[in-house]
């Protein structure tokens, strides 16, 4: 399990710094904690296989105590079983979106998925609704009222669904992040 | 067997899904103005493609209608690669059976209707025995996929032709967007979307092989795909470029392949080593994490201060200093002179000799191996640092402009708020539980502040607005005062000084008394403001920021004003190495400021910390106030660039103290700091800093160093400018001295024509005021027009809620009698379902001629307009139009038996399109057609009628043998389609288009001339 570095030949090195928006310090760094992860385990894993379970990948630090962590798992596994394990090309790919030099595009595609929780490719108002839950609080006594989350709700609808469907579909999230530059900076998540 | 009253209301949550995808698309090139045009006839050309085969479309989109939200199931995500291992589930095909049947008979026919256009990656070799095999196989087919593919259809014929990467980026994102879509589906629908994304992924691995290298791992960079994706993407990109590269191979080529591969390998490391070197990498990092972005900004403030000044040290340095010392190493301190330690405090003394001021540095040319003029090098360097920091500045003040003010929507606050302001970065507990709280706060004080906005009275406003005055009169008397006082002070202390060489420790001490009383200013008066503040009622807290930053600054510069009015008129008259006092008085500042700027800290925030644990909890833990803190660094900086002519090495000591003051703030920070309860815009606020950093205080430090080397006399007895009347003339004396040379006459003119001549800068201020103009137009033109686009969408949106809703109305007004009675009220019902059917149809008619007008307009109009907006959603509108007039005919013509299969359903639906085809034709148009007696003349909608009839016959006798009965409507209506193209020849008076004209120009033509015979009818 020590010679985590070394399963990184140089080849897959630079293919993972072609793929993602990650420099070779941080993808020998995620190969570390990603390795880590695996602790108990044997044999030491393979890395285009061999899968975290979310449970683990959760208990990531950068990741612990993050409202949304449940979903980036779930956004960025390729899991079949839909599980939100990761394989180690699933780590990079979260760390690549959440790197300080992807590109705006990419992040509030992934931004838009995070906050999509029904998976329907539009922020309903169902979506909004989990969405306020988990920026403020799950507890019933700390959570908004009703009256005020659909008053909330309303306001988001109001200001960032420009054709009036209802919902915040892709485009108008885009355009709602592309006019909001703190994002860059805070839709960011370093190892 | 699914009743076609629940068909409907399913039908309801995908159809937003379907139309968001259009808007969607289209929306995002509503940002890119660059890509108009070319959307522009893009969507030309699709939408002329697609009139055809929009109804075609619908009936993809319809077969989805059997069941709910696809993506409520949770199934894994589908991937090309191994989409061929999926298996449908059991449990949908046994009840389904009949239901799937016929979408696969209508599936196949849809994929006819494209036929014309490149649309189908299978219509050209697969359909035949693709639909074969559809009839044959009374196998499941699932709707998520045919969604999928309803918009993903689109697809080909739009980026077919020249596209753009970007355009595939939205394409594939179209289709990562739903990832979690259900893989089960028939081998047909699968092998149409895996033809589908094979094809999309060819055109994107075309196009990604004609990038240059750099621009290709660039791309594939930016798509937003699974990592597993990309990856097939590159090696299907190598593999293609080895491919075409191995019929060309030579020996160079292989060669220049693997210099680029070391090139690229190379930048990879210095890149990794860049972020490796990077200064408080760690620090920066758990400061984000405790404290959000909006704290970081200002350590991310002070690091870019202490590059500018490690920059500047040098340059300093290395052209002025360094010089000076190799020429003479030793300082000529006078040999009484001795340090004694208080000189670090007030600079005076024995730092006077060194070449820590002005005065240390000679007027001499050194004469080494090279001639070294060191007027010029001191002149030169200045102007030069002055002239590169303005350009810093108002670079990065242009860009931060551009991303943080231009773009920024101040209107969207609670969608900021909720779908942008989650700091990612934040990873302890606690910081996320405050974080939490503070968000509940603030969204409950922004929705009583919208209740409660309304509601103020006029005496409530005058009030606030005495309070505005009152505080505005008291902050800028107190800032008029601090200025005043410390004139009066200086004037008192520069009586007392004197010229004389050696100052006894008590006259040194005493000049310590200037910048103590400055420095206590700035710490005591804008906590005054501060407490103003409190009492004034801000709508908004961004603007209490604001009012506090700029009384600070008003404070700030009238210290800094007087002080340097005092130096230029008192002390540049009385001493006589005016320069060198000057650099002391600056060195005195920037220590003193430094002192107080820890004692601030220490007040600010730690005794607050501890009075608000210990004393009083209800005050609680403070936060870091990142705009004072900004603020006082500027003033730091200040001090710097205005010291910079009188004391080249002040940068040294502005470096130590920034260094230490990044430290100590830290420790501050984590220690008595609680993250910061409100969450501005942390990026604006850092915009509004580095505007002030440039203007007032960077633009009134460079006009005063400017001033004193144009106007002031230099001192006559030390420093590099002794004896020259000012300090620009060693320029002048420099000119004359190359007119001796030859070949440095090109130097000359240019000091002449450009430098000296008033007509040079006459002409470049006119050219620079014309194209500000035309810049000014530009920008106002495109203003028009994004709010143009804006209302634009909101109209589109509106029409499109407003058939929605009509949508709803009708299927919540639907009748819900026994079908028994429907039967024989068959032909009363069938009048007034014609009615609204045809009401329908003459929507969609109505959408498109809608949609025509827009597009002509636009064309005649000239401005680019993108006119996909209004044409997709006339698109969308004419879609939905067309599915009401459907379900409206499946209401009229329901059937008596209560198993109506889907077969008949289907044909129904068949014969629906069918008449909607004809109707557009037919000008006598009576519900009669509607009846089982075939007196309509239109052969087509006898056909289809037929061919339902026969449905139903089959599924009454056979209703084990569905397949023959679905075969049987397939046949009715390709023979139906077969005399459809026959009528259309057949009644030239109908149809005068000229013979050299498409078929769908025909098609149109056709549309339109039936809507106005349609209302001429009714």
């Amino acid at each position: 399990m020590g010679t985590g570095a070394s399963q990184l030949d140089k080849d897959s090195l630079l293919k993972y710094e072609e793929l993602t928006f990650l420099t070779k310090q941080e993808i020998l760094l995620a190969h570390k904690k990603f390795i880590q992860l695996f602790e108990g385990k044997k044999r030491p894993p393979e890395l285009q296989t061999s899968r975290v379970p979310k449970h683990k990948i959760i208990t990531v630090l950068e990741l612990q105590y993050n409202p949304f962590r449940d979903r980036i798992c779930h956004v960025f596994s390729t899991s079949e079983m839909n599980n939100g394990s990761l394989t180690f090309e699933d780590f990079l790919d979260l760390l690549s979106a959440f790197s300080d030099s992807a590109t705006l595009e990419i992040k509030s595609h992934y931004a838009f998925r995070i906050f999509d929780f029904d998976d329907d490719g539009t922020l309903g108002c169902g979506d909004l609704e989990k969405l306020i839950n988990l920026l403020t609080g799950e507890t019933e006594d700390t959570s908004l009222k009703d009256d005020k989350v659909k008053q909330l709700i309303n306001n988001i609808l109001e200001e960032s669904d420009i054709d009036k469907d209802g919902t915040v579909n892709l485009s108008e999230f885009q355009h709602v992040v592309s006019r909001s530059p703190d994002f860059v900076s805070s839709f960011k998540i370093v190892l | 067997m699914v009743q076609p009253a629940v068909i409907a209301t399913d039908a309801l949550p995908p159809l937003p899904a379907i139309i968001i995808i259009y808007i969607g698309t289209v929306f995002h090139h509503y940002n890119q103005q660059n890509n108009f045009a070319q959307c522009y006839w893009n969507w030309t050309l699709q939408t002329r493609a697609t009139q055809t085969s929009s109804l075609e479309t619908l009936e993809i989109d319809r077969r989805k209608t059997h069941h709910t939200n696809p993506y409520a199931m949770e199934n894994p995500a589908w991937h090309d690669d191994r989409a061929g291992q999926r298996h449908p589930p059991g449990g949908h095909s046994g009840t389904d059976d009949a239901t799937g049947r016929v979408p696969g008979g209508w599936q196949d026919q849809s994929w006819r209707g494209t036929e014309s256009i490149p649309m189908d990656p299978m219509s050209a070799g697969a359909e035949g025995p693709s639909r074969q095999h559809d009839l044959i196989h009374s196998t499941f087919q699932n709707h998520p996929d045919s969604h999928e593919r309803s918009s993903s259809t689109q697809l080909p014929s739009l980026i077919s032709g020249n596209t753009t990467l970007r355009w595939r980026g939205v394409a594939m994102r179209r289709i990562s967007l739903f990832p979690n879509a259900d893989p089960s589906c028939v081998e047909l629908t699968e092998e149409a979307i895996r033809n589908e994304m094979e094809n999309e992924e060819q055109d994107l691995v075309k196009e990604l092989v004609a990038l240059s290298t750099r621009e290709r791992i660039r791309a594939i960079q930016d798509l937003p795909m699974s990592f597993g994706e990309k990856k097939h993407i590159r090696s299907q990109v190598l593999a293609f470029k080895s491919s075409t590269k191995s019929q060309q191979f030579t020996c160079f080529a292989d060669c220049s392949e693997n210099m680029s591969l070391t090139f690229r390998r190379c930048g990879y490391s210095v890149k990794s080593a860049r972020q490796t070197l990077q200064l408080w990498q760690g620090i920066m990092k758990e400061i984000s994490g405790k404290f959000g972005t909006s704290v970081l900004s200002y350590f991310l403030f002070l690091k870019w201060l202490l590059m500018f000044n490690i920059f500047s040290f040098l340059i300093n340095f290395g052209f002025i200093t360094i010089p000076l010392l190799v020429y003479d190493v030793s300082p000529n301190v006078p040999p009484n002179m001795s340090f004694r330690g208080l000189e670090i405090l007030t600079g005076v003394g024995y730092f006077n000799y060194t070449v820590m001021y002005y005065g240390g540095y000679s007027n001499e040319t050194i004469v080494g191996q090279v001639e070294y003029n060191m007027q010029l090098a001191y002149f030169f360097t200045i102007a030069v640092y002055m002239v590169l920091c303005g350009i810093v500045l108002i670079f990065s003040m242009a860009i931060s402009f551009k991303e943080n003010y231009v773009l920024a929507d101040a209107a969207s606050e609670s969608a900021w708020q909720l779908l942008c302001s989650w700091d990612f970065s934040i990873t302890s507990e606690r910081a996320v539980r405050l974080r939490k709280n503070n968000l509940r706060v603030q969204l409950k004080e922004s929705l009583s502040e919208k209740t409660q906005r309304t509601r103020l009275t006029l005496s409530v406003k005058l009030k606030h607005f005495g309070v505005y005055l009152g505080s505005w009169l008291l902050s800028t008397s107190l800032a008029l005062g601090c200025g005043a006082s410390i004139y009066y002070l200086c004037l008192y202390e520069q009586q007392k000084t004197t010229d004389t060489e050696n100052w006894t420790l008590l006259q040194e001490a005493e000049t310590l008394l200037v910048p103590f009383v400055v420095s206590l200013m700035n710490l005591v008066v804008p906590l005054f403001y501060s407490l103003f503040n409190k009492f004034e009622h801000y709508s908004s807290h961004r603007r209490q920021i604001y009012a506090l930053v700029v009384r600070n600054v008003f404070l700030k510069m009238s210290i800094l004003g007087v002080l340097c009015y005092y130096w230029m008129n008192v002390v540049a008259k009385k001493f006589s190495c005016w320069e060198s006092m000057v650099g002391q008085a600056l060195y005195r500042l920037v220590i003193f400021d430094f002192f107080f700027l820890m004692l601030g800290s220490f007040f600010g925030e730690f005794l607050s910390n501890v009075i608000g644990t210990r004393l009083l909890p209800r005050i609680g833990v403070p936060e870091f106030d990142v705009a004072r803190n900004v603020l006082e660094l500027i003033y730091a900086q200040t001090l710097a660039w205005i010291g910079i002519y009188f004391s080249p090495l002040l940068p040294a000591i502005q470096i130590i103290k920034f260094f230490i003051l990044f430290y100590l703030k830290k420790v501050s920070l984590t220690q008595n700091c609680q993250p910061p309860r409100r969450t501005g815009r942390a990026a604006q606020m850092q915009t509004i800093f580095i505007a002030l950093l440039f203007f007032p205080f960077f633009v009134g430090a460079l006009s005063m160093v400017a001033y004193i080397s144009w106007s002031l006399t230099p001192s006559e007895r030390c420093g590099p400018f002794r004896g020259l009347s000012n300090s620009f003339s060693v320029v002048i004396v420099w000119i004359h001295h190359l007119e001796g040379i030859p070949g440095s006459q090109w130097v000359i003119w240019i000091y002449r024509h450009v430098i000296r001549s008033e007509i040079f800068y006459f002409i470049i201020t006119l050219i620079i005021l014309i194209i500000i103009y035309i810049f000014w137009q530009v920008t106002r033109g495109r203003k028009e027009l994004i709010a143009l686009l804006r209302q634009q969408i909101v109209n589109e949106g509106k029409d499109k809620t407003f058939l929605l809703d009509k949508l709803q109305n009708l299927q919540k007004s639907k009748p819900k009698k026994p079908s028994k009675q429907m039967n024989q009220k068959k032909h009363t019902k069938h009048s007034s379902g014609s009615q609204s059917n045809s009401s329908a149809v003459a929507q969609v008619l109505l959408a498109r001629q809608q949609f025509e007008g827009d597009e002509e307009r636009r064309d005649v109009g000239g401005v680019p307009v993108p006119a996909d907006i209004s044409t997709s959603s006339a698109l969308i509108q004419a879609l939905m139009a067309r599915q009401r007039a459907e379900d409206l005919d499946e209401n009229v013509y329901q059937k008596p038996d209560n198993n109506t299969s889907s077969s008949s359903t289907f044909a129904q639906a068949m014969h629906d399109r069918e008449r909607a085809k004809s109707h557009g034709r037919d000008d006598h148009y009576t519900p009669s057609g509607f009846s089982e007696n075939p007196t309509n003349g239109s052969s087509a909608l006898l056909q289809a009628m037929q061919a339902r009839q026969r449905a139903e016959q089959d599924r009454g006798d056979y209703a084990h043998d569905l397949p023959s009965s679905v075969s049987g409507v397939m046949q009715a209506k390709q023979r139906a389609e077969e005399e459809d193209g026959i009528q259309w020849t057949a009644a030239p008076s109908l149809n005068p288009a000229p013979p050299g004209s498409s078929a769908l120009i025909q098609a149109m033509l056709a549309r339109q001339q039936a809507q106005n015979e349609f209302d001429d009818g009714y």
